[in-house]
């Protein structure tokens, strides 16, 4: 029984990429002592921070069991339209927020009303999405960001709360405490989860197949929309070009944390050591000098690694039922 | 005293076939009714359109007197009736609890589950069918027997005055089926209403009170008490005839040296020690439950499940068949799928897309080159021959009718001139006329040298086809059956087979 | 388990009436007509369009954006998909600059060599599908950054300008003194496709595995093999993109296809999708790509051509393909109240 305890703890999603993200850090640290700098601890959790709610916006839509697309191009949305109003209509930054989360959640109703009541895939709808959005922002921007972001916002996006920590680390709680409890102790969370396990199940025991996916998108929309704020904070300056690179890793993080592609089963846990792991990675990369775009490699490497073990876990537990 | 729930005058086509004819049935609070009928007699389409997953095209529903219409599932269930279906309906992720609780997870949907009380909840259902496990453990962690009985649990939970069960003791043990037959009876003396649909006559007799046979999509009694009916008499409603005098004369015996040969084969589905032969112009059929492992075993010919133990010959010689390919053209065996719209054919396609399948490699020129033309040559004569329905080859396969695409699924292989052909559940959901010119259709066949396995459950059928009859269960073989075309002594000698294993 | 609507007993359809009722509610055929009216209407409100050098212009394009389509219907007949055909078509198109430009080899081979090596790209794609189960989605989303990256890691993003002089030259010549050479390429590929899919036993062994892979495989079909040459072949068609793309700038530039090489996801589904290819597998429309293609660039051009900004073109066509996937549903329901499918 006790050996058995001791499997089940390492079948938990969270506990193989935390200990690959301690294990980077110690190697990369003794190879680098700056990594482990208050500066670059700081840089280091800014990107977490931002990329956690990214990853969180794609996983709530692998738990339906559905791909969203344009994640990326919501994020960008938001985020012009956030330093937009703050430079141009000239309101203050906690009501071009309230404005900017509203956007995200009405772009991501509008794709999940298509989707549900329509039945065509979710695939072919957010790429349809992705390019609207982007257009939309395109249109807008005309190319050119805006630079008119207020001093707080600034500050908010690159300060740090107390030592090496960032401001930017509160949103990211929030949102993962957030997800975290719909997914385990809300209805809604659960429904989810039912119709990503079995759709069939779902529906039979009166879960509203339509209404939830609206939902999921929803909450997706509105994630990407904090994400693409943060950015506008971080970046201190509302670039149209945010939100263009975030399809790979909005997958990676979710992937190595575990989730499973086809729906019903998701961790926050893991996506959060998934983000720190890729976090780690990228970072370690500039400080080694080595090219950027070997994290593209790298990035899409781990992706078929987890997926490869995702898949053998799937198998596995098969297997012993039969 | 009214009817709990009743259909009346209830028909339902789909394109080919009347699956329902006229139907009614009359379900009154306080009993337990028994639906019977062979496969392709209606049932499920009855039972789908109780549960809301079909609407009838003529006639009506009604629930405590009140006609009714359900556009989905779930409008039945909050209407108050509660269902097991035959398929399993669980999320594998979750646990046992939420699955039997998740029509009532929580007001709204940002309302936060007490999973204690949830779970305390579910384990009063638990206990109640004896089943003392964890209400914690997901589902996946299950045996099919107990999904089976979580399931039943979660229509229990509904608390619905209507319940519907679908073959709910097919995975389940005879104590567990005593426990559950012992809880239907209370509900039964509390006023609940209860279909119960069985291929079980024995499980039939013991528990229910009325009895509704359907037969061809038409009623062959409704509503009629079951202590007025031996059964005898419900087996004739069900199959439309006395017990059957033998049509064909038995075969003799063919004595030439085997096409297959399998020797204490054990597979990874689980098989043990399967021997077997079948020769030329033999049909030897494979009799047996749903769960027996006919299908897995037809698939471990064909190369899809692994081979563990044992050896597999064709003509005398030991092969490794790795893949359905492999089968067909290296050796010339065929498998016409049981399940005919997912496996057997291609929807999607034409008549002649799917009947030429398995020529095409051998038609096409040496650069692969392959017109219409050659396939239609080849092809044609096989469909005229088997008389198949449709105005062009050109027709998308999925407008004919049941019975005309089982014959295509079952012409590509003639065409592709097969010399072992695996026949399954050949004429489930097919109309009677079709069934019996399938089944002259497998004597000619065999007739003209090719070796067949015959697969089925449908006993009439596996006496007037079958030549020699192996009796599987569990993924073994219990024994075998000469066929001198004696119906009433080949079944019983099957299902003593059957029977004694189930009691071991 | 699906809810079916009520429908009566279908009789078996009729011959003629419905052949000439199938054509008529075509994609092919409204596409025709779609393309005809906003030509027209193009045409008759801006002078230039109809102009020798914006219909050559246009026509270049829907050559490039065909190829694109083509390279993603090989796949989407799976009923799976690619998202990795940018990153594959720039890395052929380097290879091409590298075999040109730095082994100083003739057109002859290093045409072909950036071919295949885009089938090479494709394989592995088809390889890493079939052996593992999962989607091609995730698979060629990590194969997309894998490619891409290693591509910009050899270049070291540096563009091969100084290739042959053919090159440009063929992405300038004018067949017949109108039509691009580019455009009678795509043409000629979508002909030698359409016989493949038709007339050949890989083409329809492609189509039933794609269609329905269990019923397929049992009946005599390696599906798996199958589904390596289907990816293949999309890799081939994306590496031809890319050389066209290579062409028509007359260098073989890292950024031709965006970032991962993105950009063509959107051409890459649009023009199958509008032509009547379904994502679901098992059914294909060679000229109906073309003429989606086609659509689109008459479309695109038009509007850049009344200055209506870049930017809200894009908008444009997301639009486009949603209107595409939305009128390809209704016309589905249509067609099959009346037994046409």
């Amino acid at each position: 029984m006790n050996g058995d305890k001791l499997t089940r703890a390492f079948d938990n999603d969270w506990i193989g990429p935390a200990l690959v993200s301690l294990v980077a850090i110690v190697v990369i640290s003794i190879f680098q002592p700056s990594f482990l700098s208050p500066f670059n601890i700081l840089v280091l959790l800014s990107a977490i921070a931002v990329n956690m709610l990214i990853a969180l916006g794609q996983l709530v839509i692998i738990a339906v069991g559905q791909m969203n697309l344009a994640l990326g191009s919501i994020g960008g949305l938001v985020a012009i339209s956030f330093a937009a109003m703050m430079e141009i209509w000239q309101l203050p930054p906690l009501l071009a927020m309230c404005g900017g989360l509203a956007i995200g959640v009405a772009a991501g109703m509008a794709s999940g009303y298509v989707i549900a009541r329509t039945g065509i895939s979710a695939f072919i709808i957010t790429l349809a999405g992705l390019q609207i959005f982007k257009g939309i922002n395109l249109g807008i921007t005309e190319a050119q960001p805006f630079y008119g972001v207020p001093q707080s916002v600034k500050d908010f996006g690159n300060l740090a709360m107390a030592g090496p920590i960032p401001w930017l680390v509160l949103p990211m709680i929030v949102a993962g405490v957030g997800m975290w409890a719909i997914f385990n102790r809300l209805r809604i969370g659960r429904y989810i989860l039912a119709i990503g396990g079995n759709r069939n199940a779902a529906e039979l025991s009166g879960v509203n197949l339509d209404t939830t996916v609206i939902w999921a998108h929803a909450l997706s929309g509105l994630l990407a929309a904090g994400a693409g704020m943060m950015l506008v904070a971080r970046l201190q300056i509302g670039h149209p070009a945010i939100g263009e690179d975030w399809l790979i890793s909005s997958f990676a993080a979710p992937v190595i944390g575990g989730a499973i592609l086809s729906g019903g089963h998701v961790s926050v846990g893991g996506t959060f050591f998934g983000v720190v792991i890729i976090a780690i990675i990228t970072q370690a990369l500039v400080l080694f000098a080595i090219d950027p775009f070997v994290v593209q490699i790298v990035l899409g490497a781990m992706i078929l690694w987890a997926v490869g073990i995702n898949r053998l876990r799937e198998l596995r537990v098969a297997r012993a039922k039969a | 005293m009214s009817a709990a729930l009743e259909v009346s005058h209830a028909s339902k086509s789909f394109p080919g076939v009347k699956a329902l004819d006229d139907v009614s049935l009359t379900l009154m609070p306080g009993s337990i009714h028994a639906l019977l009928g062979e496969n392709g007699a209606g049932k499920s389409t009855l039972i789908k359109i109780i549960t809301g997953l079909h609407r009838p095209d003529q006639g009506e529903v009604t629930l405590n007197g009140q006609p009714v219409r359900f556009a989905n599932p779930r409008q039945a269930v909050s209407a108050g009736i509660g269902a097991v279906h035959q398929e399993r309906n669980l999320v594998s992720r979750f646990s046992i609890g939420e699955n039997i609780m998740l029509e009532r997870l929580g007001a709204h949907a940002l309302s936060v589950i007490d999973y204690g009380k949830l779970h305390e909840e579910a384990a009063k259902w638990l206990r109640l069918l004896d089943l003392y496990i964890d209400p914690r453990r997901p589902v996946s962690s299950l045996s099919v027997a107990q999904m089976q009985l979580v399931e039943i649990g979660k229509a229990l939970a509904l608390q619905t005055r209507v319940l519907l069960l679908d073959e709910p003791t097919a995975s389940l043990t005879p104590n567990e089926t005593q426990v559950l037959f012992g809880i239907l009876r209370r509900l039964r003396d509390d006023g609940v209403a209860i279909v119960f649909v069985s291929h079980k006559l024995e499980e039939v007799f013991g528990l229910c009170d009325t009895v509704t046979v359907l037969r061809d999509g038409r009623n062959a009694c409704a509503a009629m008490p079951l202590k007025e009916l031996a059964r005898t008499d419900v087996v004739k409603m069900m199959i439309g005839r006395e017990e059957r005098i033998a049509k064909r004369a038995p075969r003799p015996r063919a004595t030439t040296a085997p096409y297959l040969q399998l020797k204490n084969v054990g597979t990874a589905a689980g098989h043990r020690d399967i021997s077997l032969s079948i020769r030329p112009g033999e049909i030897i059929g494979l009799y047996g439950l749903v769960g027996a492992g006919r299908s897995e075993l037809a698939k471990a010919i064909l190369g899809q499940v692994r081979r563990t133990a044992g050896e597999m010959l064709v003509n005398g010689k030991p092969v490794a068949i790795a893949s359905p390919a492999d089968a067909l053209h290296r050796h010339g065996i065929g498998y016409v799928s049981e399940d005919r719209k997912q496996e057997g054919l291609i929807l999607l396609h034409t008549v002649l897309g799917n009947a030429g399948i398995t020529v095409w490699r051998s038609l096409a020129n040496a650069l692969g080159f392959l017109r219409d033309r050659s396939v239609i040559d080849r092809t044609a004569p096989v469909l005229q021959q088997l008389e198949v329905k449709t105005p062009s080859v050109y027709q998308t396969i999925g407008n004919l009718s049941g019975g005309n695409q089982q014959k295509v699924s079952v012409a590509k292989w003639i065409a592709a001139g097969v010399k072992l052909l695996i026949i399954d559940e050949p004429t489930v959901g097919i109309d009677i006329k079709t069934k019996a010119y399938l089944h002259d259709l497998i004597h000619e066949l065999a007739e003209r040298g090719t070796a067949i396995l015959l697969i089925t459950s449908d006993m009439p059928e596996m006496v007037d086809v079958a030549d020699h009859i192996l009796v599987m269960s569990g993924f073994t073989i219990k024994g075998e059956v000469e066929n001198d075309r004696n119906y009433e002594r080949v079944s019983q000698a099957i299902m003593s087979f059957i029977h004694s294993s189930a009691a071991a | 388990m699906s809810i079916e609507t009520s429908t009566p007993a279908v009789p078996e359809a009729a011959g003629g009436t419905s052949q000439f009722q199938k054509i008529l509610f075509s994609n092919e055929f409204g596409l025709v007509v779609l393309i005809a009216l906003a030509f027209t209407a193009f045409a008759s409100a801006l002078p230039g369009f109809s102009a020798p050098f914006s219909l050559f212009a246009i026509g270049r394009q829907i050559g490039i954006d065909t190829m694109i389509g083509l390279a993603m219907m090989a796949v989407i007949v799976t009923g799976g998909l690619d998202l990795s055909v940018g990153a594959i078509g720039v890395s052929a198109a380097m290879v091409f600059g590298w075999l040109c430009e730095r082994l100083g080899l003739p057109l002859s081979v290093s045409i072909p060599g950036a071919i295949l090596f885009g089938a090479l790209l494709g394989a592995i794609n088809g390889y890493a599908v079939v052996r593992s189960g999962v989607h091609s989605f995730i698979i060629t989303l990590a194969s997309m950054s894998i490619f891409f990256g290693v591509m910009i890691f050899l270049t070291k993003a540096e563009a091969f300008r100084g290739l042959p002089p053919e090159v440009a030259a063929l992405g300038r010549l004018k067949l017949g003194g109108k039509v691009s050479a580019l455009l009678a390429i795509s043409v000629a590929v979508c002909v030698a496709l359409s016989v493949f899919y038709r007339y050949t036993t890989l083409g329809r062994r492609v189509l039933a595995a794609g269609a329905n892979p269990r019923a397929a495989e049992v009946s005599g079909v390696r599906t798996g093999w199958m589904f390596i040459a289907c990816h293949a072949l999309t890799g081939a068609l994306a590496a031809l993109a890319g050389l066209m793309v290579t062409a028509r700038t007359g260098a073989a530039v890292p950024s031709m296809a965006g970032q991962l090489g993105q950009d063509w996801l959107l051409p890459a589904f649009l023009a199958p999708v509008l032509g009547g290819t379904l994502l679901s597998g098992g059914r294909v429309a060679v000229f109906g790509t073309l003429l989606g293609a086609a659509f689109v660039n008459v479309i695109t051009a038009g509007l850049l051509q009344l200055r209506i900004g870049e930017f809200w073109i894009q908008a444009c066509l997301g639009l486009m393909l949603l209107a595409a996937v939305l009128a390809d549903r209704g016309r589905h329901v249509i067609l099959r109240r009346r037994g046409l499918v």
